[in-house]
């Protein structure tokens, strides 16, 4: 091609301006997405007037909930006619990761439904606001389990979020299974250590046909660790601390009821269809969630007949785990009034108690919690029924587990898992498994501090 | 004489007019790429630049990070769960490969044939390939587990004594993992196979056949050279492949990659260190750089072989 009749290049040190730019702006936009991730900063401060618009992000809600959580959000506009609250509703897949960019990109929604997960990374970073400080009457509304749940180690007496529905740890079990291994329905394990003597007693006589609870460590630890009182953390909260004898006997014990066949053996490694094996008669034990037992209810009624219900496994500390959703208040918003008059709205008595009507939740309210239908038991029968008494009663009395800590991360429990995964196969001693994960977790405890 | 009379101007004139005003200008064609070299530059090449970036620091999910130099290598390097990881990874490959590139060969040879019914064998040896991996991956775990259909038949007819630990044993994970990936690949090589097997002209198996040729001496001295592209192509596309295993360990083996992560492939390593909220970024990008960097070299390697062959 003759190049005579093409238009003059342009100058070669315009082309090589123009290369250099568009370097930097590539540079510069690598820095804006991910380099230096900006996290959402701020004060905030009331004015004393709810007023504006805010954002209020619900956790997978849409579409079972839809018609409650609109019912909410309206009363509240028509209480307040200076808000208005733009509801959007985020898928559970990939909620916590949404979340992370939000935050990055400092777009986090004004009053955000947190999971135990996001609320723990984001109010670690400083992104929620400190709701004990900004709104001082609201601790006494709540059950204290639930209000002290969103404290944060070192940080006083700081809240970060308000407790909203919220799930205590039970005990189910199957009774036909308790007679058949030689054990009295009546007198169900109530620490870790009688839980593991109880499997025992099962594996010995199921000869296999069914087994006692799923292996998974993931699923029990560290809860299981922190109910036998074995400390996860030194005090400075510099180094991990649950290489004790506790925690070796706990991962022999483990190890011999694997041997033994308590536990269906895949379940140590995967997360078999519990409801699928509890459901068929295959597992002893079903997971302790009154959630579950409705699940029972629905999908194995012969099943559900010889489903028990009983308080919580605990250990020597008393306690038990409790799994609370939260509103959490982004620390930079522009309408904390608002926001703060919403949250207290959404997790108001009248409004959880409504809640826990059309879902297997509770309400973290005191005046929800007193409400009659929390009390009832019926005729002691319906497992469903005695379930949502015996939670109730737990989260009104029982000493509740405080989070897991924050320093307890995926990969620590990752971490920690694989080498107890090995104990429990037998490709390591438990002594062994116990000082290497924590070998593991403070490794990596101490490579987040240097960051 | 003026500068106009100086030109050419007749017969360029003319023809530009002709091929309309866009084939004036000379960024024309750029015009028209331009939509797909943007797609590529921003699915493609700047999230691979992106990477490169991340692997030199200590990045994390929500608190970005700084520059380390070959820090995230050092540490790779020196990382018993890398090479476990990588050595699982380039195990899958040796295992996997040869059986992609013979076994669909073996079995479009047995297609080929135009008998009565064929066609329904053809059909249900591709089935696995449009089935999603992570269904394939649950049917095979239900087959595997201990109490599923391979070990309670091995155990009625007392061939163990003791179910056997396809999925909770990280070798036989690893292994049972290989058969899944092996199983699901068959029926998508056996189609590239069989566009080859048809391009082989029928006049060289007549003609070994009046020599006296059998069937196997034919499938080793006229099949198998006339199709040895398509088995370089197939080798290079399957080693990538078993490089990028993810989904089959995943599925049979839980999300701790076996007990005590023993089965980790690569993409499985990259996925633990990079997710969730702790997840670092910077160590994973250059886990990632790692494992492209061994994937190109497998896939010169191929390049080089195919080239061996064509020389």
């Amino acid at each position: 091609m003759n190049r005579s009749h093409l238009p003059a290049r342009p100058p070669r040190p315009r082309r090589t301006t123009a290369r250099a730019a568009l370097l930097a702006g590539v540079l510069l936009a690598a820095g804006a997405c991910g380099l230096d991730g900006a996290p959402d900063g701020g004060e905030t401060r009331r004015t004393g007037k709810a007023s504006g618009e805010i954002t209020f992000r619900t956790l997978q809600l849409k579409p079972t909930y839809t018609a409650y959580v609109q019912g909410v959000v309206d009363a509240f506009e028509a209480e307040h006619p200076g808000v208005r609250v733009r509801w959007e509703d985020v898928p559970g897949g990939g909620y916590n990761e949404k979340l992370v960019a939000d935050a990055q990109a400092g777009a986090l929604p004004d009053v955000v439904n947190l999971n135990t997960d996001s609320f723990q990374l984001l109010a670690d970073r400083g992104l929620l606001a400190d709701v004990a400080a900004l709104d001082p009457g609201a601790a006494k509304e709540y059950i204290p389990g639930a209000w002290e749940q969103f404290k944060l180690p070192g940080r006083g007496d700081s809240v970060f979020a308000y407790p909203w529905y919220v799930t205590p740890e039970i005990l189910t079990y199957n009774q036909e299974l308790f007679r058949a291994s030689g054990l009295d329905p009546d007198r169900p394990p109530t620490t870790v250590e009688q839980f593991f003597d109880h499997a025992d007693r099962i594996a010995e006589r199921s000869g296999g046909r069914y087994a006692a609870f799923m292996a998974d460590p993931k699923g029990r630890l560290p809860g299981d660790w922190q109910k036998m009182g074995v400390p996860i953390l030194n005090a400075a909260r510099d180094r991990f601390a649950f290489d004790t004898p506790e925690a070796v006997a706990w991962v022999e014990r483990m190890k011999s009821l694997y041997a033994k066949g308590a536990m269906p053996k895949e379940s140590l490694l995967t997360s078999d269809d519990v409801n699928q094996l509890y459901g068929s008669g295959k597992l002893v034990f079903g997971p302790g969630s009154p959630g579950f037992v409705r699940d029972i209810k629905q999908n194995a009624p012969q099943v559900y007949a010889d489903t028990r219900v009983a308080g919580a496994v605990t250990g020597r500390l008393g306690h038990i785990g409790i799994y609370a959703q939260s509103l959490g208040i982004r620390k930079s918003t522009r309408h904390p009034d608002a926001a703060i008059a919403f949250a207290r709205w959404v997790t108001n008595g009248p409004n959880q108690v409504e809640f826990s009507r059309n879902a297997t939740v509770y309400p973290s309210s005191a005046q929800g919690l007193a409400d009659p239908r929390f009390a009832d038991r019926g005729d002691g029968r319906d497992a469903d029924t005695v379930a949502r008494a015996v939670g109730a009663e737990q989260l009104k009395t029982a000493a509740l587990d405080a989070n897991t800590p924050v320093e307890w991360t995926n990969q620590v429990g990752d971490a920690v898992v694989r080498e107890v995964q090995k104990a429990i196969k037998g490709e390591q001693d438990a002594a062994t498994a116990v000082r290497r994960a924590q070998e593991e977790a403070d490794k990596l405890l101490a490579d987040a501090a240097r960051r | 004489m003026t500068r106009g009379s100086r030109r050419p101007a007749g017969p360029r004139t003319a023809g530009a007019a002709a091929r309309g005003p866009l084939h004036r200008r000379w960024w024309s064609p750029y015009l028209f790429l331009a939509p797909g070299l943007a797609a590529v530059a921003l699915f493609g090449l700047w999230p691979f630049a992106n990477t490169v970036v991340l692997s030199f620091t200590d990045a994390r999910i929500l608190t970005g990070g700084g520059f380390v130099g070959l820090g995230n290598y050092r540490r790779a390097l020196a990382d018993p769960d890398f090479w476990t990881a990588a050595g699982n990874s380039v195990l899958y490959l040796l295992v996997v490969v040869p059986c992609l590139v013979l076994l669909p060969l073996a079995l479009a040879v047995l297609v080929q044939a135009r008998v009565p019914g064929i066609g329904f064998f053809r059909s249900a040896y591709y089935t696995p390939v449009i089935a999603s991996a992570v269904v394939v991956g649950l049917v095979w775990q239900w087959v595997l587990r201990s109490d599923g259909l391979v070990n309670t038949v091995f155990l009625r007819l007392r061939i163990v004594s003791e179910p056997v630990p396809f999925l909770t044993d990280s070798t036989m994970l690893l292994v049972s993992a290989m058969l899944v990936t092996v199983w699901k690949g068959l029926g998508y090589y056996m189609v590239f196979y069989l566009a080859a097997l048809g391009n082989v002209p029928a006049s060289l198996h007549e003609a070994a056949a009046l020599d006296g040729a059998g069937p196997v001496r034919r499938f080793v001295h006229i099949t198998v050279p006339q199709v040895k592209p398509m088995m370089l192509l197939v080798g290079t596309l399957s080693a990538v492949s078993a490089l990028r295993v993810f989904t089959e360990v995943y599925i049979l083996g839980g999300e701790s990659g076996g007990p005590g992560g023993g089965a980790r492939t690569l993409p499985f390593l990259i996925r633990q260190v990079g997710l969730g909220f702790a997840g670092e970024t910077g160590y994973a990008s250059a886990i990632s750089l790692l494992l492209f960097l061994l994937t190109l070299a497998f896939s010169l390697l191929g390049r080089r072989l195919a080239r061996g062959d064509e020389t």
